[in-house]
């Protein structure tokens, strides 16, 4: 009830949230996807062809990749019509939910807020809400690194097991792998580099482990950040390693 | 096997995790394994994962929501050891 009204008050400003974003991602940082076109088409190719439960797991290397790979995957009305794509947050309370203001933001951008390393019991609830809108068919975000990367580079063995039990609990789920970087971009910041041309690339995986329990979402947590890892090496033999550091404060 | 060995070895299976040695100096059961350990959240699995194979337990995913403390880890273990 309490998600189902939070949804339903998130799409009735959508309208105004989405384009105010994309409206700060391309004009106020100057921000350019290369290729966005190819991108856009082969998301909405996902979305449509999408059976199950469609988690989205991705490198975190700024504070406002959640908002980057919504804006880099589709344009801001896209999502208003089609607005289960876009996609469920679990974002540090700290950061994005400690003042009312950013409450409200949190609220109206489709955000369960988590403390990570916080009580158990309530990391727990908010990960089996977020787990129970993936089943209803709403996209969902999650960093299986939990935060942002410190070395600038996937690092799977720090993939948190949280990821592969929600994907164990959801029948039939696939995960879209999503690795967004900016040219820019040597290690972690608040947000890209003013002006920073980003890449983004795409790739599908349905997880699966032979093991039980804690084992198995260890494994398939670790299927996903492998993923990522491969799409980084990739990336870095397409494009080059980044040509100069960035550091944006937000 | 008693609770004082349980313990010794849960602490014994959480040292190469901890961050701060300061605290694992003075652990009791009342030590949080993450605020006050610093064991990385992401890492409490691989533990936990070690609980199993020392004591030849099984401990499903519901189950890590409740260790928080030391003791909490203790006392998982001696309910699954019966």
């Amino acid at each position: 009830m309490a998600l189902a009204l939070q949804r339903t008050l998130a799409l009735a400003v959508s309208p105004l949230t989405t384009l105010a974003v994309a409206g700060l991602l391309r004009f106020w940082l100057r921000l350019r996807v290369e290729d966005r076109e190819a991108a856009r088409r082969s998301w909405r190719a996902i979305w449509r062809a999408r059976e199950g439960p469609l988690l989205v797991c991705a490198n975190h290397l700024t504070m406002i990749d959640s908002a980057l790979i919504a804006w880099a995957l589709a344009p801001p009305l896209w999502y208003v019509r089609h607005f289960s794509a876009l996609p469920w947050n679990v974002p540090e309370r700290t950061h994005f939910a400690s003042t009312l203001t950013q409450r409200v933001l949190a609220y109206l951008f489709k955000c369960l807020p988590i403390v990570r390393g916080g009580s158990r019991d309530e990391v727990a609830d908010t990960l089996a809400r977020f787990a129970f809108l993936v089943s209803r068919g709403e996209a969902g975000l999650i960093f299986p690194e939990g935060g942002r990367s410190r070395t600038g580079r996937v690092e799977v063995e720090n993939a948190a097991w949280g990821v592969g039990r929600i994907v164990k609990s959801l029948p039939g789920c696939r995960v879209l792998c999503v690795y967004l970087r900016g040219e820019r971009q040597h290690g972690y910041s608040g947000a890209p580099a003013r002006g920073d041309r980003l890449f983004v690339s795409l790739s599908t995986l349905e997880p699966k482990s032979d093991h039980a329990g804690l084992r198995g979402s260890r494994d398939v947590a670790r299927q996903i950040a492998a993923r990522l890892a491969e799409m980084e090496r990739e990336h870095f033999a397409k494009h080059g390693l980044p040509s100069a550091p960035a550091e944006v404060r937000i | 096997m008693t609770k004082s060995e349980i313990f010794d070895r849960v602490v014994k299976i959480l040292t190469p995790y901890v961050k701060n040695q300061e605290a694992l100096a003075s652990v009791s059961e009342k030590t949080h394994i993450l605020d006050e350990l610093k064991v990385n959240s992401a890492r409490l699995v691989d533990v936990v994962l070690e609980f199993e194979d020392a004591f030849d337990i099984e401990i499903a995913d519901e189950d890590v929501d409740s260790v928080e403390t030391v003791g909490n880890a203790v006392e998982l273990i001696e309910a699954k050891l019966g």
